[in-house]
């Protein structure tokens, strides 16, 4: 009995978090019984350069004021799409939300508050000092980025959030305007008659100033609002191109030659007024506006329709944090197979481990689509290639060695680099726009991915390298897990080398090609260089008997900090070409991540009594 | 081994001093050099520790690969692959060589309808004089920048330039507003007299250019010269003297490289993405007109699409003036197919060993299976 259950394990952990799987992605997709917010939240605009839905405007909105996509606090929007809703159609409250995260004290001084309770203070609070804060703002943006005080970061970044606080604000509704549709209609009438009354006038007839001056008024309302957003919620036009977008007043301008408002414009309105209505009746007023704006895109405007819904789906079902959470498990159950060898622990870890990867698959595809580019485009995209990268080697190997340690590596790697992706999807919108240099699906494809398969696998072959290096202080590495070992190592790093090469070397012909360069020594050209050159090392070294066993696997290591060197260190310079932009934050995790490293490295050296004979035992065999 | 170890050591420090001295110079100091001086500790107690620089480990690296291939490595079926990996870094380091030796790098700066038949060097300046007395022709003299400094003596047609003052670096205001870090106005001749100057160091970051200023004296054969001018490439137009009753102009301005073909901006766009702004392409329409070949066409430089044209690559590098001012930079590199040839031969060498290792390591597991 007891043995018939170890057997069935196998298949059960993974069905086990299969159905988990499916009931938590069930229950993120159910529609709700309140505002049909989700459907609002998958309603296209354009923002960044790029069509996107409503909920990925709120989540990065609120990732840039807030740091996170949660908003703390009694009876706060349960969404960032509920928050959205509520700062565009009821600002008054939203208002009062304490969001915007100050990480200086000078900061919160300057504005005459005290850290006593929160980091977190409303817009409400800041209302007064607004102008001190655009007054420091503007002195500060006249300094080097590089010179900046933490206090004029600090600074900075809040008034980064309030203008975009301001901009989500006015993308949807005009703050202050009580009926928006009627408001709408009014302004068009009040155009109609003061263009009569004026012609009456330049007639020399008798005719109605106050009807002039109120429509001027009107207009002059319309034309303030306009720039006060960056979003484009009105899809003009006939062709559906991004640039025929328009914003929400200028579409209302806009329909004084097109004498009727925009299906989007007037959807807009009638959602708004629904919002501010209360009960059953302001539920089915918001639904029908919401469909009825639905049914219209999805019949003018089909592209922007499915990108809208299917990155809203994206956003909601989080592939990646539920990976994450897979790899976790995985992880554990591989480390508790090696304790307790029996049972098909290995083999649940493993399937475990493919139905976190296959997620993670499905995730990077969807954002390939969702962007319709090759899978790394910026930073964040790198840090998830390099884990799925590190992950399909992994598959590979274990495969090929049945022994859980290409299940823990994975799991060890997948996790470390999604929370690495974490952190830099904090910092906004991940699927932004490419500038003008990167603009290039050809290189992207071949010089990017490869080189970032190179950074895969000199982190795989650093990984096993610490399994071996952990193990072999705690009780020790049999001499056949010893050996599988260092083929493992061996094997990833001859794929490092190869992969880092090419990829380097296509990063000089693009170069070539569109710099007129091949080489510039900037410092992420060196940095990959240097990858090359320790895998060349490590190969040259064994090879030469310089090093064996335990040797290599200490080099191994140390192409880690290599690799994290080119990966983040190289961008925090903030020169060259390649310096596509990132914060210091990061400083202390890479300086800590190198020390970590280090330490393990030092591991290496500790000489355990007994072990001195398996590892002079075998000649160096794996070599050319 | 060692060889590689220095040079992961010498890239790593080469890329921390790019933040304090740029690209370019530590391009120059650490990898153009054959032995690099790494200054270290604070202040004033620096201690310049050498490093070997680029050039004395790329000529090592190739010495060391040669003798061991001529010595170690025997021609076998076996080691092509080894073989086919070692030649093609060889073909690498020396494509680089090459590339320091014949390329060269300058800017052609363009406004919308300007044409230029030269283009200019990026950092380096000359003097140059030019006499237009004879009729129909321009006898043009250029003095490199290497050879401006202090008390140098030029001795030209009838008359001397001495250069009283070179720096390499300066900052020029009108006199009027100079504060009092500058030099009192010391320029008698010229339009350089109403400017006030002053020595600054010299600039690191790769986007901004030294402003090079010198004062120099003319000195007839005959006769003393009182005389002061001030010359610098801040100083837009040239600037006239009179040799008997020649007149001739002078100035200091970018080193130039004449073309045999001249190039016209007809248009420069600067395209944003709708709401940002996130650059979205740069693209420059451009006319060549080659008088030799008798061509005339139009053509468009833009991101990632430079043009080739005769032996040299023009690529879309930058924008000033409020996006009517194109910047173009011209390259030639006459080994630029090297690295090309090297890279195709280094990765079929590598896949073909590490295939080897492969089909190795599956045979022996077979092995270990059967018995």
């Amino acid at each position: 009995m007891r043995l018939r259950l170890h057997m069935t394990l196998g298949w059960l952990l993974p069905l086990l978090c299969l159905g988990v799987l499916v009931i938590t992605g069930l229950r993120a997709t159910r529609p709700s019984a309140d505002l049909d917010l989700k459907s609002f939240g998958s309603l296209p605009v354009v923002a960044n350069g790029r069509v996107q839905p409503l909920d990925a405007l709120a989540r990065n909105g609120l990732l840039v004021i807030q740091g996170r996509q949660r908003i703390e606090g009694e009876e706060s929007p349960a969404s960032p799409i509920a928050w959205l809703a509520e700062l565009a159609f009821r600002p008054d409250l939203a208002n009062q939300r304490r969001i915007f995260r100050i990480n200086h004290d000078e900061v919160l001084g300057q504005l005459g508050l005290t850290q006593d309770r929160s980091k977190f203070v409303s817009y409400g609070e800041l209302q007064d000092s607004l102008p001190t804060i655009e007054e420091e703002a503007d002195r500060i943006a006249h300094r080097e980025v590089q010179l900046w005080s933490p206090y004029e970061k600090a600074l900075m970044q809040l008034a980064r959030s309030v203008k975009l606080y301001g901009q989500l604000k006015h993308a949807l509704a005009l703050p202050g305007a009580s009926q928006l549709e009627a408001e709408m209609i009014l302004f068009l009438a009040s155009i109609d008659q003061a263009l009569a009354e004026s012609e009456k006038r330049n007639r020399g007839e008798e005719h109605n100033p106050e009807v002039i001056a109120n429509s001027t008024s009107r207009m002059r309302v319309l034309l303030e609002w306009a720039p006060k957003t960056h979003v484009f919620t009105t899809p003009s036009g006939i062709t559906g191109d991004v640039s025929e977008w328009r914003r929400l007043a200028d579409s209302v301008i806009d329909a004084l030659d097109a004498e009727d408002l925009h299906p989007s414009t007037m959807a807009y309105a009638r959602m708004g007024d629904a919002y501010r209505k209360s009960g059953s009746e302001g539920v089915r007023d918001f639904k029908e506006a919401v469909s009825g704006y639905r049914s219209w895109l999805s019949d003018q405007r089909p592209d922007a329709f499915t990108k809208g819904k299917a990155e809203a789906l994206f956003n909601k079902l989080a592939p990646f944090y539920a990976s994450m959470a897979l790899y976790l498990v995985a992880f554990l159950l591989a480390c508790f197979s090696w304790i307790w060898p029996v049972g098909q622990f290995r083999q649940a870890a493993f399937r475990i481990m493919l139905l976190g990867f296959l997620l993670h698959s499905a995730g990077l595809l969807a954002r390939m689509a969702l962007e319709g580019r090759p899978p790394v485009t910026n930073l964040y995209s790198s840090a998830v290639f390099i884990g799925w990268g590190a992950i399909l080697l992994s598959v590979v190997v274990e495969l090929m060695y049945r022994n859980a340690v290409g299940t823990v590596v994975a799991a060890i790697v997948g996790f470390a680099t999604l929370l690495v992706a974490h952190h830099l999807s904090l910092s906004g919108d991940t699927l932004e726009m490419m500038r003008a240099v990167l603009d290039s699906n050809f290189w992207l494809a071949t010089h990017v991915v490869v080189i970032t398969l190179g950074y895969s696998a000199t982190f795989l072959a650093g990984a096993v390298a610490i399994v071996y290096l952990l193990r072999r202080l705690v009780g020790g590495v049999p001499k056949k897990a010893a050996q599988s070992l260092r083929g493992m190592v061996y094997g990833i790093i001859c794929f490092a080398t190869l992969a880092s090469f090419v990829g380097t070397v296509l990063g000089g012909i693009w170069a070539d090609q569109s710099w007129g360069r091949f080489w510039g020594w900037d410092p992420k050209e060196n940095g990959a260089l240097l990858i090359v050159l320790w895998n060349a090392i490590i190969l040259h070294a064994r090879w030469g008997g310089i090093v064996r066993e335990r040797g290599m696997m200490v080099m191994a290591v140390f192409g880690n900090i290599v690799t994290s060197w080119s990966w983040f260190g190289t961008n925090m310079l903030g020169i060259g070409l390649h310096s596509y932009g990132f914060t210091n934050a990061a400083f202390t995790w890479l300086s800590a991540f190198v020390a970590s490293q280090l330490i393990i490295m030092g591991l290496g050296f500790v000489r355990i009594p007994g072990q001195a004979m398996t590892r002079s035992a075998d000649p160096s065999n794996s070599g050319a | 081994m060692v060889l590689l170890g220095l040079g992961m050591v010498l890239i790593f420090v080469a890329t921390i001093a790019q933040v304090e001295i740029g690209i370019r110079e530590s391009q120059l100091r650490y990898f153009r050099s054959w032995i690099a001086w790494l200054e270290v500790g604070p202040g004033t107690l620096r201690v310049s520790l050498p490093l070997p620089g680029g050039l004395l480990l790329a000529s090592a690296l190739l010495v060391n690969l040669l003798a061991a291939h001529l010595t170690r490595f025997k021609l076998q079926w076996k080691k092509v692959g080894i073989f086919l990996i070692h030649a093609g870094v060889l073909i690498l380091l020396l494509g680089e060589l090459f590339t320091a030796l014949l390329g060269w790098e300058a800017q052609i700066r363009l406004d919308e309808g300007e044409t230029l038949n030269y283009s200019t060097h990026p950092w380096e300046v000359e003097l140059v004089i030019i006499d237009s007395s004879a009729p129909g022709e321009n006898s043009v003299t250029a003095i490199p920048q290497s050879r401006l400094r202090a008390g140098a003596v030029f001795p030209l047609d009838g008359f001397k330039v001495r250069i009283e003052r070179f720096l390499p670096n300066s900052e020029i205001v009108p006199a009027a507003t100079a504060g009092p870090e500058f030099e009192a106005p010391s320029a008698t001749e010229g339009s350089g007299v109403a400017f006030a100057v002053r020595e600054v160091p010299e600039e690191t970051a790769p986007d901004r250019r030294n402003l090079c200023s010198a004062f120099v004296k003319i000195i007839p054969e005959h006769g003393s010269a009182p005389g002061r001018w001030l010359l610098s490439n801040a100083i837009s137009g040239m600037q006239e003297f009179k040799i008997g009753d020649a007149l001739l102009t002078m100035a200091i301005r970018q080193r130039r490289f004449y073309h045999p073909f001249s190039i016209t901006l007809l248009d420069f766009s600067h395209d944003r993405y709708l709401g940002t702004e996130i650059p979205k392409n740069f693209s420059s329409r451009i006319r060549i007109v080659n008088a030799d070949r008798g061509e005339d066409r139009e053509t468009l430089i833009y991101m990632n699409h430079p043009l080739r044209y005769g032996g040299l690559t023009f690529y879309q590098s930058g924008f000033d003036n409020d996006d009517t001012t194109s910047i173009i930079q011209v390259v030639r590199n006459p080994v630029w197919t090297l690295p090309y040839i090297a890279c195709a031969m280094v990765a079929l060498g590598l896949l073909w060993v590490f295939s080897q290792h492969i089909v190795k390591a599956i045979g022996r597991r077979r092995a270990e299976h059967a018995s």
